[in-house]
């Protein structure tokens, strides 16, 4: 029993929760079960996080993805649907797009995941040996601009370094687009001609 | 726990030749399974106890009797013996629902309801009795409240009716909107405690009610009416309670369900009503700290063994549940009090008063605790001091990297530039 | 409307479908079996359509076959509600057109009867726009007083619901003795509890809310679709047949005090010991047609006291029932009275026969209903009932 990694175990439960139920989400023609398929897999991403004792950012990502999004996703399905459960196909073109997209993003992760040494196998002592903080705050000072991982860095050293702020700002750019541009399709507008009133 | 469960299967299984390692996985499961069984029947009997506590209340307060007969005094089974009639009903389904999500929502909804019991503690000191100890307590059982929605909308979505279909819009705006102020409340006394551990914020509240956070400023006093208020919609419960609008949407979201699918609905609000109760006493009353620190004075701390700190957290636990008890008896009180508010003066509630109040608050209480920190009870008396070391892996980093005046600069101008595409293509938009 | 703006002046580029929904014929707030089609746009809805016919029961028709003392049991069942104000309807109507004068003991047990009856029902309307609005405990204490008044009608006729107790010349009997003192101790108890209903309804700023400024029927609307009784007046029309009806039935009220419950220059009558009207009340809303229904309490337990002074000081026989089947004289006549839902009419044509060769009623909350379309236009789900249970229908009357 004790050859067994628990962690591991757990960790292979929900990837393959959350890729499954990734996997559901396209197969399935009909958007609101995709759309709970979505939820699905989003969870067991989170799941994912609480596992590697992040649990910041597992609640985050219940919060906002599973929480927010999904919710303004179903307001969307309500708001487009033509007729009661719409079903969606996909097309042999948007497959093959999708599939270069969804392909390059898969690349781009895998290389970047396997740059790290410690994260290249099972390496159980390895993985044990990592410093693990179990509060969000090097992630809030991140966000700020701060390199926590070079924080023992003489001052002049540490001068061009930007954290995570970058990311962020960007992220918090295209959100305001996506506000401004849900605020555009759903903004009311006077008529020119109002009816009488009665 | 774990490690007590794996010493404990290690002496019984000694006899058979067998040994169990510390760390083995069985103690883990067995605690897991534990705590989960426990939270289970917390929110299945607090269900029981809650309908039977709303009908006696209604009854006393509609000058009737409420039920006499069941299980003898008081009618007290009555629930029990809805709940086995409710099994026996049948099992109805709308030919043209969607079957799979129909089936599922009710769980999604009761799933919810329970998972925000992992992270909330009952009772606290240096050995807390809580299923999984978060240093974002708070946080995590906000995230996981809002999740209660995804059963509504899913329930209302695949019933195939029209008024479950408004059930589900109108809850999907209402949950939505208010998990804004009802975030911007909890954030104070995290604010005020310097954590989002619910056990840190409950034992900063240690000692005399006067230490409590609702009465720490009058701005966090403020503020517990607002989180009450928001509350209290969030958990659609009237003058709220529009999801369900009997006399507008026939049973709103769940009119299509029957049987033993409806019952897990019902089972998700009060679970829902609980948390939201018991989350308001770790916040602002005390959590498992009574008005007067009788498990201190009597000595039933850990500091003085393990069996007087079990004794002072059942006392905690009795604390915390009782403060759940009433917040939902305060909530019954109210829905057979009040009418109804319509969905546009819900949302405005929301959006004119509770969210912008809430904010002030947010802001009374920085002020607040900046010019006066380590006071209490409205700054009239000082802090117990020992309770305010906050251990947040502040100390880990030098003071000095908190500057990141120069990267920001740069990012700035990225952002700026950006504004004029942005102009441009909300001008080709009209 | 004043809390969301105005659905004909807004476009959303976003286009959603209109959805037909059908509240009713099964649905908890359409009292009884009321099928409303509501056409909505999300919340909004831009047209309702009653349809109607559910409960009908050939009332008419069956007036025809019946000698007019026979019929009285049918006439309960109109207005199921108000009972005995349904029997002296029918009972005026056949006494007009045999040209009968009621002694002058039964004039004042027919106006104790119906008022109490005036209060019963209204204390049912009160009790259901609660519960339409969603508090479901002001219900169970209008039923509560309910109750009493029930009982004290069982003294009387021995029936909780469908009295038949008026008839055509009085009534079936006398009010047994110590019957009075009952009902003056039940008003004694009752004045107070209705001061805080109001606390609980007319006040409540969530009730206000709900129906202040919702459904405004002005004046010239509320006329032209004919409606009477409360709705009337709580658009500020100065008609009750109580005063302003034919001379056989305002002789039944002749020495009694009593103001007509509308707002005229700003007030109410007697609005001394009332909640005032809130400010964002409009004349003609949902607010007002309450109000009017609660201040009419209030008239009808005075109206009562008097009617007790007057009848205990009578003498004389309370009146004598016609034969079941004595002939009508031949003619036609028509007499409207004011039932607490408004002006409910009887038409009888008689060619000299027991049993009447046309016999018609004219509901008031047929007409009452009539104007729902018009004030449901444009408003939200949530007010549909707020303002069909603001006009306080009772389906059998309407159906028939």
């Amino acid at each position: 029993m004790d050859a067994i990694y628990w962690p591991s175990v757990f960790f292979l439960i929900f990837g393959a929760l959350a890729c499954g139920f990734a996997l559901a989400v396209l197969l399935s023609a009909n958007i609101v079960r995709m759309a709970f398929y979505l939820v699905l897999s989003l969870a067991a991403t989170s799941g994912l996080f609480f596992l590697a004792g992040q649990e910041f950012v597992g609640a985050m990502q219940l919060l906002i993805y599973v929480g927010g999004t999904l919710v303004l996703l179903i307001f969307g399905v309500m708001l487009t649907s033509q007729e009661r459960f719409v079903n969606m196909k996909t097309l042999a073109g948007d497959w093959v797009i999708g599939m270069i997209a969804g392909g390059a993003l898969l690349s781009l992760l895998t290389a970047a995941a396997f740059s790290v040494p410690e994260w290249r196998g099972p390496e159980r002592a390895a993985v044990e040996n990592l410093p693990i903080e179990p509060n969000a705050t090097p992630i809030g000072m991140g966000l700020l601009g701060a390199r926590v991982d070079q924080i023992g860095a003489p001052a002049d050293e540490r001068a061009g370094m930007a954290g995570y702020l970058f990311p962020f700002e960007i992220v918090s750019v295209h959100l305001l687009v996506v506000l401004i541009g849900a605020a555009y399709l759903a903004r009311a507008k006077r008529r020119s001609n109002p009816l009488p009133t009665g | 726990m774990a490690s007590a469960i794996n010493k404990l299967l290690d002496w019984m299984l000694s006899g058979l030749g067998l040994s169990v390692s510390a760390d083995s996985a069985v103690g883990y499961i067995v605690a897991a399974l534990i705590h989960i069984t426990l939270i289970i029947n917390l929110v299945a009997v607090g269900a029981l106890v809650f309908i039977w506590l709303e009908r006696k209340i209604s009854g006393r307060i509609q000058d009737r009797l409420g039920p006499t007969r069941v299980g003898g005094k008081f009618g007290w089974l009555q629930t029990l013996a809805d709940g086995l009639k409710l099994i026996t009903k049948e099992d109805l389904m709308p030919d043209g629902a969607d079957g799979f999500l129909f089936k599922i929502a009710p769980y999604v909804s009761f799933a919810a309801s329970i998972a925000a019991f992992i992270a909330i503690p009952f009772a606290g000191g240096p050995y807390p009795w809580i299923a999984q100890h978060l240093n974002t307590g708070v946080f995590f059982v906000v995230a996981v409240l809002g999740l209660e929605v995804f059963g509504v909308i899913l329930a209302g979505y695949s019933s195939a009716s029209k008024w479950s279909l408004f059930g589900a819009m109108r809850e999907a705006a209402q949950v939505v909107s208010y998990e804004v102020p009802l975030g911007m409340c909890a954030v104070v006394p995290v604010l005020i405690a310097g954590s989002m551990d619910m056990v840190v914020i409950g034992n900063q509240q240690a000692g005399l009610f006067t230490n409590w956070f609702i009465f720490h400023d009058p701005a966090t006093f403020i503020t517990f009416w607002v989180y009450l208020t928001c509350a209290t919609a969030s958990v659609n419960r009237a003058p709220f309670d529009l999801a369900e609008a009997e006399s507008e949407l026939v049973a709103g979201f769940h009119t299509e369900y029957s049987g033993l699918r409806w019952s897990f609905f019902f089972m998700a609000e009060y679970g829902s009503m609980l948390s939201v109760s018991i989350l308001a006493s770790v916040l602002f009353l005390g959590a498992w700290n009574g008005p007067i620190p009788v498990a201190s004075m009597l000595g039933l701390t850990a500091a003085n063994g393990d069996v007087p700190g079990y004794i002072g957290n059942l006392l905690g636990l009795l604390n915390v549940l009782f403060k759940g008890v009433v917040g939902v008896s305060v909530m019954i009180w109210i829905r057979w009090t009040l009418p109804r508010l319509r969905i546009d003066q819900v949302m405005a509630t929301c959006l004119k008063y509770c969210t912008p109040i809430a904010a002030v608050m947010f802001l009374g209480a920085v002020v607040w605790q900046y010019n006066l920190p380590g006071r209490t009870f409205f700054g009239l008396l000082a802090a117990p001091q020992e309770t305010f070391a906050v251990d947040e892996g502040w100390a880990a980093l030098p003071t000095t990297t908190a500057e990141p005046a120069k990267p920001a600069m740069v990012e700035r101008g990225a952002a700026t530039s950006l504004a004029p595409r942005l102009a441009a293509n909300q001008g080709r938009g009209n | 409307m004043s809390t969301v703006d105005d659905p004909r002046t807004i476009e959303f580029d976003v286009r959603t479908d209109e959805m037909l929904v059908n509240m009713g014929p099964q649905h908890p707030s359409t009292h009884g079996v009321l099928r409303l089609v509501l056409r909505t746009d999300g919340e909004v809805v831009s047209e309702v359509t009653p349809h109607l016919g559910y409960l009908h029961r050939c009332a008419e028709k069956i007036g025809e076959n019946l000698t007019p003392r026979q019929f009285i049991p049918y006439t309960d069942r109109m207005d199921y509600l108000a009972g005995m104000n349904m029997n002296l309807g029918w009972a005026l109507a056949i006494e007009k057109l045999m040209k009968y004068e009621p002694p002058e003991k039964g004039r004042h047990l027919r106006v104790i009867i119906s008022e109490m009856g005036r209060i019963a029902s209204h204390l049912v309307g009160m009790g259901a726009y609660g519960l339409d609005l969603g508090t479901f405990s002001p219900f169970l204490y209008a039923f509560r007083e309910r109750e009493r008044i029930l009982d004290l009608f069982e003294e009387v006729c021995g029936a909780r619901l469908t009295y038949s107790y008026i008839t055509v010349g009085g009534a079936t009997a006398d009010l047994p003795p110590g019957w009075l003192e009952k009902c003056e101790a039940f008003l004694t108890q009752l004045e107070p509890i209705i001061v805080e209903y109001h606390t609980l309804l007319t006040t409540n700023s969530i009730f206000i809310k709900r129906t202040a400024a919702i459904g405004v029927m002005s004046a010239a609307t509320a006329i032209d679709y004919g409606t009477s009784g409360p709705v009337l007046r709580g658009s500020g029309v100065d008609h009750d047949l109580r005063r302003d009806g034919e001379e056989i039935y305002t002789a039944m009220y002749d020495g009694y005090a009593f103001e007509v419950i509308v707002e005229k220059n700003g007030h109410y009558p007697k609005d001394h010991q009332y909640p005032a009207v809130p400010q964002e009340a409009i004349l003609g809303d949902c607010w007002h047609r309450f109000y009017v229904r609660m201040l009419e309490v209030m008239q009808s337990i005075d109206l009562v006291r008097q009617g007790i002074d007057r009848y205990s000081r009578a003498s004389g026989s309370y009146g004598e029932p016609m034969k079941l089947n004595q002939k009508l004289p031949k003619g036609e006549a028509y007499l409207e009275t004011e039932a607490p839902r408004g002006q409910m009419g009887f038409y009888i044509v008689s060619n000299g026969e027991a049993i009447p060769w046309r016999a018609r009623a004219r509901s008031s909350s047929f007409c009452n209903l009539s104007v729902a379309s018009e004030l449901c236009r444009d408003c939200l789900i949530a007010d549909v009932p707020a303002i069909v249970g603001s006009l306080d229908i009772v389906m059998g009357e309407i159906d028939r």
